[in-house]
């Protein structure tokens, strides 16, 4: 990327609300200039199923964002999420081609090439291709295989692919505002690159964004993220789940969710009222504070569990030094941690922002987007710089997602 | 295995997708910052014409031009003219300045010296010129003039004019000659004129009739004197140029032979004759050692009574008779 100041947008289109962050990026430096924000309307489990509510939502928060930052947005990094987001592995081996068995360049370039060789379903396109640490007569290679010595060349991605046409969609959205996409990026990458740090993600970390409509899970070893996912269940289904078990509005339930949901129960007693709204007024009722614990955390542990089941085999004790890390606007639940190591088997923490990064944008609402400003920096900065080289297509990603 | 001969299945990527989207997808705001980026494009591409528009302006400022002097160098007016003509030269600077057509206040330095030269060379007495300048104010006119060798006229059935021709074959007005010598200059006869420009195209075949000329000038100008016309009608065909004289008589002159000789045997003949009466005499010199000559008698006085009668029949013309030059080989002096 050049040394011009480039103001670039980061998007993340949630399920319930949007959330824009400004970057003033000069090529060294990125400064966060402006944010902005609006609640989501046509949008449902991080898919645009509203063309037109979607974008006037999206744009006002643009607008917004502008406004506060007061430069208008050259280039926009987006955040991609939804259950349609599905993964694959791939791996592929070659015999080094030269006589004194040194790794050369074409070496690495033919492994990799094949390895991302894969076909995918008719409609469904690549979103990233994830390089996992190369492997060289079976020993584990963190960085550049060149020039080291052995016959056997070995590597695998973890291809993200994702449905033609809800990219298009979010895509357009975007293009709508009459702004470039620069980046698509995972939202479980965006957010695990800013609430872990290196060496949580060489020795095995799991990092699961709870959002509202979709959990967005990124299991990362020897540096490099290693399983990715989305699960359909978020935090509105613990407000619709409160909403039928007893018998409220979702804008209702939602409040008491927020008031007085918990990831564990710890009232004992059944008697242990709450008033939903606290006023006293006509309309206002109590409700059992321990049902409501019991219900939110029963759907809480259940997205836990989903996501360990999803993990399957990638996800052991030995894998996972680490713990899990906990983001997202769910990720707020109280207790919710705790459910995570006693589900994981783990520690587990809620995920902080860097101490750098300024106190009102430390809410884990704006992790994913935090994460997008500089994961796609510094993506695209591989990427143009890959280009100028004549590298691959996607060297950027493959560099900073295969170690860091 | 090497990367020759890798065949790779084509896997699409999300940036394969078609970003533009329609007018009618966008919100009011994508719409408006459209409107704006098109304006900031079209106000940097305005920018650059009035940048690129400027530097060529500066560039046309600071480089000389040659109808754009320094205002120094205007300070020096044209006072003076100076016409030097080469030998024989009959212009003079009363001719010189009308030629030019200066326009009035001029400054020396402001003077297009090759347009000026340009005008003055339309002019076809003048066969070469210079100009130059002499400061602080005087203008300095060197020309070569082409001198008359003969006259020729030329216009239509209303009007017509006299012109000169030179030795080269240029038709002239003539300016600034003597009046005698253009009076004693022969006709040319058996030519066309043809325009070109504001002049005539050049004459061809001039030059063996300027030569006989020139010599008939210096070796028989009493000859010289008599001629009226010279027809260049026969040159390029038989190569024969045909002289007419003031008594009516014709002078025939082979133009592949020398003129001297000719000139000669005519000047014998025309003493010869001189005692025979004649009314027209035909002498032609094209045959070489033998010269044929035709003498018409003079008519005979008829009575004032027999006007109306029938004419009498005209005496046979004398024969032809042959002088044998041998002896008539000396030349005399005019």
């Amino acid at each position: 990327m050049s040394n011009r100041t480039t103001f670039i947008g980061a998007v993340e289109i949630g399920t319930s609300k949007i959330t824009v962050l400004v970057g003033e990026h000069n090529g060294r430096e990125l400064a966060i200039i402006g944010r902005g924000e609006c609640p989501s309307r046509g949008v449902i489990k991080g898919a645009v199923v509203d063309y037109k509510a979607a974008s006037e939502c999206t744009h006002r928060a643009l607008e917004l964002a502008e406004r506060e930052a007061g430069e208008r947005i050259d280039v926009v990094f987006l955040a991609q999420t939804g259950s349609h987001l599905e993964g694959f592995y791939n791996e592929a081996a070659v015999n080094v081609k030269a006589s004194d068995n040194m790794v050369e360049t074409g070496d690495v370039r033919t492994v990799c090439e094949l390895a991302k060789a894969k076909e995918l379903p008719h409609g469904r396109m690549v979103v990233h291709h994830i390089r996992r640490p190369f492997r060289l007569d079976g020993r584990l290679v963190p960085g550049n295989p060149e020039n080291l010595v052995g016959q056997r060349l070995e590597v695998g991605y973890w291809t993200v692919h994702g449905l033609e046409q809800r990219l298009a969609d979010t895509i357009h959205v975007i293009r709508g505002f009459n702004l470039e996409v620069g980046e698509l990026v995972l939202s479980s990458l965006a957010a695990g690159h800013m609430v872990t740090t290196p060496e949580e993600r060489q020795n095995g970390v799991l990092v699961i964004d709870i959002g509202a409509g979709t959990t967005d899970y990124a299991l990362y070893r020897d540096g490099a993220a290693h399983t990715t996912g989305v699960v359909a269940v978020g935090g509105s289904h613990l407000t619709n789940d409160l909403s039928i078990g007893l018998r409220l509005k979702e804008g209702q339930a939602e409040k008491l969710k927020l008031r007085y949901g918990r990831a564990d129960v710890v009232t004992r007693e059944r008697s242990q009222k709450v008033w939903l709204d606290g006023t006293f007024a006509i309309g206002d009722r109590q409700f059992p504070q321990q049902a409501i614990e019991q219900i939110t955390a029963a759907r809480a542990q259940e997205i836990l569990e989903v996501v360990k089941s999803r993990l399957g085999n990638a996800f052991s004790l030995e894998n996972c030094a680490a713990g899990v890390v906990l983001t997202g606007g769910t990720a707020k639940l109280p207790g919710i941690a705790s459910v995570a190591a006693r589900v994981f088997g783990v520690p587990a923490h809620l995920g902080e922002a860097p101490s750098w990064i300024s106190e009102n944008l430390r809410d884990p609402g704006y992790h994913t987007a935090l994460g997008l400003l500089y994961c796609g920096v510094g993506s695209r900065t591989e990427r143009l710089g890959a280009r100028g080289q004549g590298g691959g297509f996607l060297a950027g990603l493959r560099k900073l997602f295969s170690q860091s | 295995m090497n990367s020759e001969t890798i065949r790779t299945p084509a896997v699409r990527n999300w940036r394969d997708i078609a970003q533009p989207v329609r007018s009618r997808a966008m919100s009011r705001g994508g719409r408006w910052r459209r409107v704006m980026v098109g304006l900031r494009t079209l106000t940097a591409v305005l920018s650059l014409a009035v940048l690129v528009a400027s530097a060529w302006y500066l560039l046309n400022a600071v480089t000389p031009q040659p109808g754009d002097l320094p205002p120094a160098a205007k300070a020096g007016l044209l006072r003076r003219l100076e016409l030097r003509t080469s030998a024989g030269g009959v212009l003079d600077e009363a001719w010189l300045r009308p030629a030019l057509a200066l326009p009035p206040g001029i400054s020396l330095m402001e003077l297009d010296l090759p347009r000026l030269r340009e005008r003055l060379l339309r002019d076809g007495q003048i066969e070469s010129a210079s100009l130059s300048r002499e400061f602080p104010d005087r203008l300095v006119v060197r020309i070569t003039e082409r001198s008359p060798v003969a006259r020729v006229r030329a216009g239509s059935a209303t009007a017509s004019r006299d012109l000169l021709v030179s030795a080269d074959g240029t038709v002239f007005r003539g300016a600034g000659h003597d009046p005698a010598m253009i009076e004693g200059l022969p006709w040319l006869a058996g030519v066309s004129l043809v325009a070109e420009g504001e002049g005539f195209r050049r004459v061809q075949g001039m030059t063996p009739v300027a030569q006989l000329l020139s010599d008939a000038q210096f070796a028989a100008l009493n000859l010289y004197r008599s001629w009226v016309s010279v027809s260049l009608a026969r040159l390029e065909s038989d190569r024969e140029i045909e002289v007419a004289t003031r008594n009516g008589s014709t002078v025939v002159f082979a133009a592949s032979r020398e003129y001297f000789a000719q000139l000669a045997k005519l000047d014998y003949l025309v003493e010869r004759l001189s005692n025979t009466p004649a009314a027209r005499v035909r002498i032609d010199l094209s045959y070489g050692r033998n010269v044929p000559v035709r003498i018409d008698p003079p008519e005979p006085a008829a009575p004032a009574g027999a006007r109306r009668a029938t004419p009498a029949p005209v005496p046979a013309a004398r024969p032809f008779f042959s002088i044998l030059p041998s002896a008539t080989t000396q030349r005399t002096s005019p």
